[in-house]
C-alpha cells in the first residue's frame, strides 16, 4: 500500500486555449491535512475535480488510494468523502431524504448513518425541512454530512467553510482535527481562508496559475509562524558583535541582524539600550512575524492580484495592511520599535 | 445490477416529490377533457352552430362524435402532445440536475455513473408510459359520460395499441433531448430542440418524407395525416429504434466521459 492518499504526476489540464492546471504533482500522505490554496481562477477546483474523476487531465494522471482514477470516472469512491464548490441539494426533498439518497448511492446499508451525520454536523433539527429552505450555512453542513456519511478514508473538499458562520467554522476544523487524530482520516482541502489553512493544515500547497509553486511542510509552517527581532545598523558587523556578547544568537540574513529571542523579543529597548552603549544605534528595529498570509502575497506577488487577495484574505486590504520594513525604517537615526505582524510599528 | 436499484430508486423519490409530475398529468389530461368537449359540441349540431368558432373548430379537428374520432383524437393528442409533454419530463429530470448543481453529486460514487443515466431513462419512460394510460383512462371515462356511439371491443384493443403505440413511438426519441440537456446543462438548449423537431416533423410530412424522418413517424402512425400505412413502413420504425439508439448511446457516454465542470 503507497503511503500517500493522494498522487499526481505531472496533471495538466487545458480548456481549449486556457491552461488551468499546469504539471501539477502531489504527493498527500495518508493521515495528513493538506491545505491547498490559491487565488480565484488559480486551479484548485479544476485539480479536485481531477482529483475526483469529474475532469479528464490533458496530460499526467491521478492515483487516490492507490487506485487510478478512471477517465470513464472509476475510482476509489466508497473511500472518499467530497465536496465540491459550493454545496447543492434537491431542494424539493428533505435533509434527510437528500442524505438517504446519498447513502443508497454509496452503497451503505445501515439507515442509521444518516442519522449520525446529521447528529455530527448538527442539522438534525433541520431533518425533515426540505433543502431549498435551508441557510446556505446549513446546506454547507449538509455538504459536509454528505462527505463524511460514508465514514471516507479521504476526504476532498473544496472551502470546507465556506457560508459558516465564525462558530461552525470553529465546530468545522475541530471535526476535521478529530477526523484525523481518532480515525486517520486524510483531509484535502481548498481554501480562500488563509487563517483557517494555517490552523489546520499540517501541510500546505500553494497553486498559481494553474502552476503548484511552493509546498510548505510542517517545520516550515512552524517557522512561518515564529516571530523574530529584525535589526539594521549602519555598522552591522559591530551591531552583531554586541548582540552576540550579550547572548542573543543573532544571525545575519539580507544586510539584517534576526534573532528569536524571546527576550529580544519582548523587550527590544533593551536591544536599543545595548546597541547605543556599543556605539552602533540600530536605524530600524521590528518584531516580525511572517503568517501564512504575508508569504502567500510574497509568492503571488504582484500588484494586480494583490488586491484580489485582499478581498479574500482579512486585513490585507490597503487600509489595514501593515507597515512595510522600509516604511518603519524611513529615519535612519530614529529606529522604529515594531512589534506587530511584519514589524507594525508602536 | 446492484447499482442500478439505488439509482432508481433516487430517480424515482426525485420524481414523486416534484410538482412537475402532478402539473404534467394535470396539463395533459386536457387532452381527454378537450376531446371530449369537441363531442359534446359534434353531437348536438344546433349547440355547435351556436358557439360558432369553437364548433367549426371542432368539425376540423375531429369530424363526427363517436368512439372512433375520439379515440383517433387521444392517439393524434399522444403523439404531437407527447412530443413536447415527455420532452418537458425528460428535460427535468436530466436538466435539473445541472440547474441545481446536483450533478456533481451523482460522479464520484461508488453506484456507476451508467447506472445513474439507465435509471434516468428508466423513469422518464415508466412516467410517460404512466401518463399516456392515466390519459387514455380519462378517455374512456370522458367518452362513456358523453355517451359515444359506435363502441366494440375491437375498436378497444386497436386503439389501445395505437395510443400506446405513438407513446412507445415518441419515447425512445427522448434520448436526444436528454442528451441536449446534458450537453447544454440546462433547460433551454433541449427545449429549442424539442420545437426544432416538431417544426421540422411538420415540413417533412407536409412534404411527403415524413416517414423518413423519425421525429415525424409517432404523429404519422396516429393517423394524423391519414392512414399510417401510406406514410410510414420498417423504414420508418427502423429509423426511429437507429435514432433513439444513436441518442441514448452518445448520452451513455457524454456522462462517462464528458468534462464536468458545474
Amino acid at each position: 500500500m503507497s503511503a500517500f492518499a493522494i498522487e499526481t504526476h505531472g496533471l495538466t489540464k487545458r480548456f481549449g486555449d486556457v491552461l488551468a492546471v499546469d504539471r501539477v504533482d502531489l504527493r498527500v500522505s495518508r493521515g495528513e491535512i493538506y491545505g491547498f490554496l490559491g487565488l480565484n481562477g488559480a486551479g484548485k477546483t479544476t485539480t479536485i475535480r481531477a482529483l475526483l474523476g469529474m475532469i479528464r487531465p490533458s496530460e499526467g494522471n491521478v492515483l487516490v488510494l492507490n487506485q487510478a482514477v478512471g477517465p470513464n470516472g472509476r475510482g476509489p469512491w466508497a473511500q472518499v468523502g467530497h465536496l465540491v464548490e459550493s454545496p447543492s441539494a434537491y431542494p424539493e426533498l428533505t435533509v434527510r431524504e437528500n442524505l438517504d439518497i446519498a447513502r443508497r448511492l454509496q452503497g451503505i446499508q445501515n439507515p442509521k448513518v444518516v442519522d449520525e451525520a446529521m447528529t455530527t454536523l448538527s442539522i438534525a433539527s433541520y431533518a425533515d425541512r426540505k433543502a431549498g429552505t435551508l441557510s446556505s450555512g446549513n446546506l454547507q453542513r449538509l455538504g459536509l454530512a454528505r462527505a463524511l456519511l460514508h465514514n471516507p478514508e479521504l476526504l476532498i473538499l473544496d472551502e470546507p467553510a465556506n457560508e459558516l458562520d465564525p462558530a461552525g467554522v470553529v465546530e468545522i476544523r475541530e471535526l476535521l482535527r478529530s477526523l484525523v487524530q481518532e480515525r486517520g482520516v486524510t483531509v484535502f482541502m481548498s481554501s480562500h481562508i488563509l487563517t483557517e489553512v494555517d490552523r489546520l493544515a499540517t501541510r500546505i500547497g500553494i497553486i498559481h496559475n494553474g502552476k503548484l509553486i511552493e509546498e510548505l511542510d510542517t517545520d516550515k509552517l512552524e517557522q512561518l509562524r515564529t516571530k523574530r527581532l529584525e535589526v539594521r545598523a549602519r555598522n552591522l558587523e559591530g551591531a552583531f558583535i554586541s548582540l552576540q556578547s550579550a547572548g542573543y544568537k543573532p544571525v545575519i540574513q539580507d544586510e539584517t541582524i534576526l534573532t528569536e529571542s524571546t527576550h529580544a523579543i519582548d523587550y527590544p529597548d533593551d536591544i536599543v539600550r545595548i546597541l547605543v552603549n556599543a556605539g552602533t544605534p540600530p536605524t530600524h528595529l521590528a518584531v516580525i512575524q511572517e503568517n501564512l498570509e504575508d508569504h502567500f502575497l510574497k509568492l503571488t506577488n504582484d500588484s494586480s492580484l494583490r488586491a484580489q487577495a485582499a478581498t479574500l484574505v482579512p486585513g490585507a486590504s490597503a487600509g489595514e495592511q501593515s507597515p512595510t520594513r522600509e516604511e518603519i525604517a524611513s529615519s535612519p537615526h530614529r529606529p522604529a520599535v515594531g512589534t506587530g505582524k511584519n514589524g507594525s510599528s508602536q | 445490477m446492484n447499482s442500478l436499484l439505488p439509482s432508481l430508486w433516487a430517480e424515482t423519490l426525485k420524481m414523486r416529490r416534484s410538482k412537475v409530475p402532478l402539473v404534467s398529468a394535470i396539463g395533459f389530461s386536457m387532452a381527454p377533457l378537450a376531446g371530449g368537449l369537441f363531442m359534446v359540441i359534434l353531437k348536438d349540431p344546433e349547440a355547435a352552430r351556436a358557439m360558432g368558432l369553437i364548433s367549426a373548430k371542432a368539425q376540423l379537428m375531429v369530424g363526427v362524435a363517436d368512439w372512433p374520432a375520439y379515440f383517433g383524437f387521444l392517439s393524434q393528442a399522444i403523439a404531437a402532445g407527447g412530443m413536447v409533454l415527455f420532452s418537458i419530463i425528460t428535460i427535468w429530470v436530466f436538466g435539473r440536475e445541472f440547474s441545481d448543481r446536483t450533478a456533481k453529486e451523482l460522479l464520484a460514487l461508488p453506484t456507476s455513473r451508467e447506472a445513474t443515466v439507465t435509471a434516468k431513462f428508466i423513469v422518464i419512460a415508466a412516467w410517460s408510459l404512466a401518463i399516456t394510460l392515466l390519459i387514455f383512462g380519462i378517455g374512456l371515462l370522458v367518452g362513456a359520460l358523453v355517451v359515444l356511439p359506435a363502441w366494440s371491443t375491437e375498436l378497444l384493443r386497436t386503439s389501445f395499441i395505437n395510443i400506446l403505440g405513438a407513446a412507445a413511438l415518441t419515447i425512445p426519441l427522448m434520448s436526444f433531448v436528454a442528451l441536449l440537456a446534458s450537453t447544454g446543462r440546462g433547460y433551454l438548449l433541449p427545449f429549442g430542440w424539442t420545437i426544432f423537431t416538431l417544426f421540422l416533423a411538420n415540413i417533412s410530412a407536409i412534404m411527403g418524407w415524413g416517414g423518413w424522418f423519425p421525429w415525424a413517424v409517432p404523429g404519422l402512425f396516429s393517423g394524423m395525416a391519414g392512414s399510417r400505412a401510406e406514410f410510414i413502413g420498417p423504414h420508418s420504425y427502423a429509423a426511429v429504434i437507429i435514432t433513439s439508439l444513436i441518442g441514448l448511446a452518445a448520452t451513455f457516454y457524454w456522462w462517462r466521459n464528458a468534462d464536468q465542470t458545474r
